[in-house]
């Protein structure tokens, strides 16, 4: 199982990751399983995740900030917000720093990814994760997860920005102009979402999570099988 | 995890309550415990008969309060917070809400409404006052700033008095107001005022008569003249010159003259040309000349806008305008026709009347009759007169009548007699539809003429009216016919039944429905006023409404009005016809919050007038 070949039954994945591997923390992550990946999308427990990181490139970048909130389609509990910041290896880009806005003198003193890796999964076990672009979130967190336990870190993840390619999805015959942008605040201003500012990864993450809801209520997903959201 | 919510806290910090409260620590323990709800328009958020436990806050969107009995009470959008008052209730809800527009919701635990509620005054506060409290706050804070219209008379006293006793000559006097170089001389006696002498008053009553210089001051200065406080405003100083004609006006402050303000003094002031206008009116001996002079008035208008008159400083000084062409008009008519064979009187009708009138308003008016009348003999003067009048105040920007209530009209050219019977059968045989197209004949001010007739024909009504409980309630259902636009709200504004509008009509749907409601309770009352201000105090002596309502209504009248003629400024100024037509997103944040308030406030009142005065609906 890696990132290129994800696994079809993610219930069996589990069980059979929780065997083998080494670490405590992995065990408890996927011991807890994927609660509710059988039941509608109204009954399941959610978690919306967002990263920074120092660019684009999980095989030469790392993650600065995390952020998540656990939430349900009616409501998104700011009590359960966590929110990380991570001192890199390698030094800051400037490119980096103007779009996350996080400088070398805040993570000078912020603790290793793997100081707290731990309690990231402890947040999101036995729910489903909800990100925005899971091509950046996936490799991000299982490079994290390769370098700290030495083991890949995978679990289903609901894309938003997946799930609105998918609403917004026009045969190239009716397509005029340009295709509608996928980028969170794009998104979030086709439901008349408040705009935000960008770039914090835990206003990300709350961010995410109201375009989901907002998804939801327009497509009327909430009776929706959850594995038709999985994105693979 | 403290400032990673900060955008959360920033946002509710821009708003009250929070905004008070912004820097209290404990509101960001607060934030921790928001829960954040997306709805859909159309789904509830508290529907009819459930428990709240919860304060929102609307992120964005808009959503709709209902009463029990489906009726819309208010629309809240951004910012906006709800919940409150089934909180303080224990959970109990009496109103429901539901999503107009997709909506973020931020949900605060009830415990936080509670502490904030007990521990801090700036949060309850508001929570307890009410709409009302919170327009007239901002009313007084929008004319804060000193213009003409709201500076006190004496801030605009240069020097003192120039005064002579009553017992000096002319000369002396002449001398006096030559060395002190002023035009009018304040005459006392025992230093109390008892008279006026201007330069025009040297020129016509002594030079032009060839009286003698030794002839004593009192003999020739007008007596008892027409004053104003000290503390009043400098714009009842302009109306009252206006509507006097005259350009000195002597300024009294505990019974002693303390100053004199002359057109001189306001010159400098934008609003001078509305003093000079009707001295203009009356020095007109054609018709055409008139005719130019109505040219003027959308620029006296827009001057009296720019000089922050308020709004019944605004609608007096249009009145008396207007007042003036009708008048002038009927002395060019009498010219032409000769002397009228009866005592006759003219008739303003509606605002007029209530000296309410705006630019650009048709005209209402018509003609009470001597008994003597006789239409064989009188019929044709009276029929040329008013026609005259009424044809040529349309060529003066006073449209005919579309109802044709107008003097024109021979139906209302009626003798005394005749208006007391067609007065009697509207109040003792109601008839609500017929009285929707007379309720402007309520408002009857007698303007040229022999105005003891309109006094006469008005006693008559106020005796009749507050008698007769099927008519008040009659008019009553009439008056809430019309009702404020409670659902205008951003870009689009439910015009009439249910169609779907840009713009809503300031006149028809704030100010007439305010002025039908006040007209209800003034005839109840027998008030003899007719200015909806006016009758609004009297209405607020004789305690008719709930303590408090009347002034509410003063200043919803106010704001409405302030924005219809702000609204016809801009009209007038990018060269259109003003109308009173208004389009939601033009208007400031200012305008629109405080406008949802006094259309909130007359509502209130309408279903006030149903209670007081019930009748078979």
């Amino acid at each position: 199982m890696t990132l290129d070949n994800l696994p079809e039954n993610w219930q069996q994945a589990y069980q059979e990751m929780a065997n083998n591997t080494q670490s405590d923390a992995l065990k408890r992550f996927y011991q807890a399983g994927v609660k509710g990946l059988d039941c509608p999308l109204e009954e399941a427990p959610l978690v919306a995740l967002d990263i920074e990181t120092t660019g684009l490139d999980s095989d030469e970048n790392e993650i600065v900030s995390i952020g998540l909130v656990s939430f349900s389609l009616q409501a998104i509990k700011l009590r359960s917000a966590q929110y990380w910041l991570a001192k890199p290896h390698s030094a800051l880009t400037a490119e980096s720093v103007t779009i996350h806005e996080i400088t070398h003198s805040e993570i000078q003193d912020a603790p290793r990814l793997s100081s707290f890796l731990d309690e990231v999964l402890d947040a999101i076990a036995g729910k489903i994760v909800v990100v925005h672009c899971a091509a950046i979130e996936r490799p991000f967190l299982y490079r994290a997860a390769m370098k700290h336990y030495g083991e890949p870190l995978l679990f289903p993840m609901i894309d938003t920005m997946a799930l609105e390619a998918n609403i917004t999805y026009k045969p190239w015959w009716k397509r005029f102009g340009r295709q509608p942008s996928l980028r969170l605040d794009a998104c979030r201003q086709r439901y008349h979402l408040p705009r935000y500012r960008a770039h914090q990864a835990l206003m990300d993450a709350v961010s995410c999570a109201e375009l989901f809801q907002a998804q939801v209520a327009h497509q009327h997903l909430n009776k929706q099988d959850l594995t038709k959201l999985y994105c693979y | 995890m403290d400032v990673e919510l900060s955008e959360i806290l920033d946002t509710l910090c821009e708003y009250a309550p929070f905004s008070d409260l912004k820097d209290e620590p404990i509101l960001q323990d607060m934030v921790k415990d928001i829960e954040i709800q997306y709805v859909r328009a159309g789904e509830w958020v508290i529907a009819p008969e459930a428990r709240n436990d919860t304060l929102f806050f609307i992120r964005s969107g808009a959503i709709e309060n209902k009463s029990k009995s489906d009726k819309l009470l208010r629309r809240m959008h951004e910012g906006d917070i709800f919940g409150s008052s089934s909180l303080l209730r224990g959970g109990r809800s009496s109103q429901t809400m539901r999503a107009l527009e997709d909506s973020l919701l931020y949900r605060i635990p009830a415990r936080w409404f509670i502490q904030f509620y007990s521990e801090f005054d700036a949060f309850s506060d508001f929570f307890e006052l009410s709409r009302e409290v919170r327009l007239k706050t901002a009313m007084d804070n929008q004319s804060s700033d000193l213009s003409l219209m709201t500076c006190p008379v004496h801030s605009l006293l240069r020097r003192p008095p120039i005064t002579a006793s009553h017992t000096v000559d002319i000369k002396t006097a002449a001398n006096i107001m030559a060395n002190e170089r002023v035009s009018s001389l304040l005459i006392t006696e025992d230093d109390a005022l008892v008279g006026i002498l201007t330069d025009r008053d040297l020129r016509n009553r002594v030079v032009a008569q060839g009286l003698p210089l030794d002839v004593r001051v009192d003999m020739i200065m007008t007596q008892n003249p027409i004053t104003i406080d000290a503390g009043d405003f400098a714009a009842e100083a302009v109306l009252k010159m206006m509507a006097t004609n005259i350009h000195h006006l002597p300024v009294i402050k505990n019974d002693r003259p303390v100053g004199v303000i002359s057109t001189g003094d306001l010159v400098q002031r934008e609003s001078h040309g509305s003093v000079y206008v009707i001295s203009d009116i009356y020095k007109q001996e054609d018709v055409e000349g008139l005719v130019a002079i109505s040219k003027k008035m959308s620029h006296i208008f827009t001057q009296l806008v720019n000089a922050d008159a308020n709004t019944q400083m605004i609608g007096n000084a249009m009145s008396h305008i207007g007042v003036a062409f009708v008048k002038r008009l009927i002395q060019l008519a009498e010219r032409q026709l000769g002397p009228a064979p009866i005592p006759y009187c003219f008739l303003a009708l509606g605002s007029q009347a209530r000296e309410e009138q705006i630019i650009s308003t048709d005209q209402d008016n018509a003609l009470i009759l001597h008994d003597r009348y006789d239409p064989a003999l009188h019929g044709d003067y009276f029929r040329e007169l008013s026609d005259f009048v009424c044809d040529n105040l349309d060529r003066c920007g006073y449209p005919l009548c579309t109802g044709d209530i107008m003097a024109k009209n021979p139906k209302w050219r009626l003798s005394l007699s005749d208006w007391k019977r067609t007065f009697g059968e509207w109040i003792e045989k109601p008839k609500a539809e017929a009285l929707l197209h007379v309720s402007i004949f309520f408002d009857l001010r007698g303007i040229y003429g022999d105005k003891t007739l309109a006094r006469q024909l008005n006693s008559h009504i106020r005796q009749l009216a507050k008698t007769h409980k099927g008519f008040l309630s009659a008019l009553a259902r009439n008056a809430n016919q019309r009702t404020p636009p409670l659902g205008f709200f951003r870009q689009f504004v439910l015009d009439g039944e249910g169609k779907q509008s840009r713009t809503f009509n300031l006149k028809s749907r704030g100010i007439a429905p305010i002025a039908d409601l006040v007209r209800v309770h003034a005839l109840a009352l027998g008030s003899n006023k007719l200015n909806t201000f006016e009758r609004l105090e009297d209405i607020e002596e004789a305690g008719v409404m709930p303590d408090g309502r009347a002034r509410d209504l003063i200043l919803a009248l106010e704001m409405i009005g302030m924005v219809r003629i702000k609204n016809q400024k801009t009209q007038v100024e990018a060269g259109e016809e003003p109308n009173n037509k208004v389009d939601p997103e033009t208007l400031s944040e200012f305008e629109k919050r405080h406008l949802r308030d006094a259309f909130n406030i007359v509502s209130r009142q309408q279903e006030f007038l149903k209670y007081r005065y019930p009748g078979k609906g």
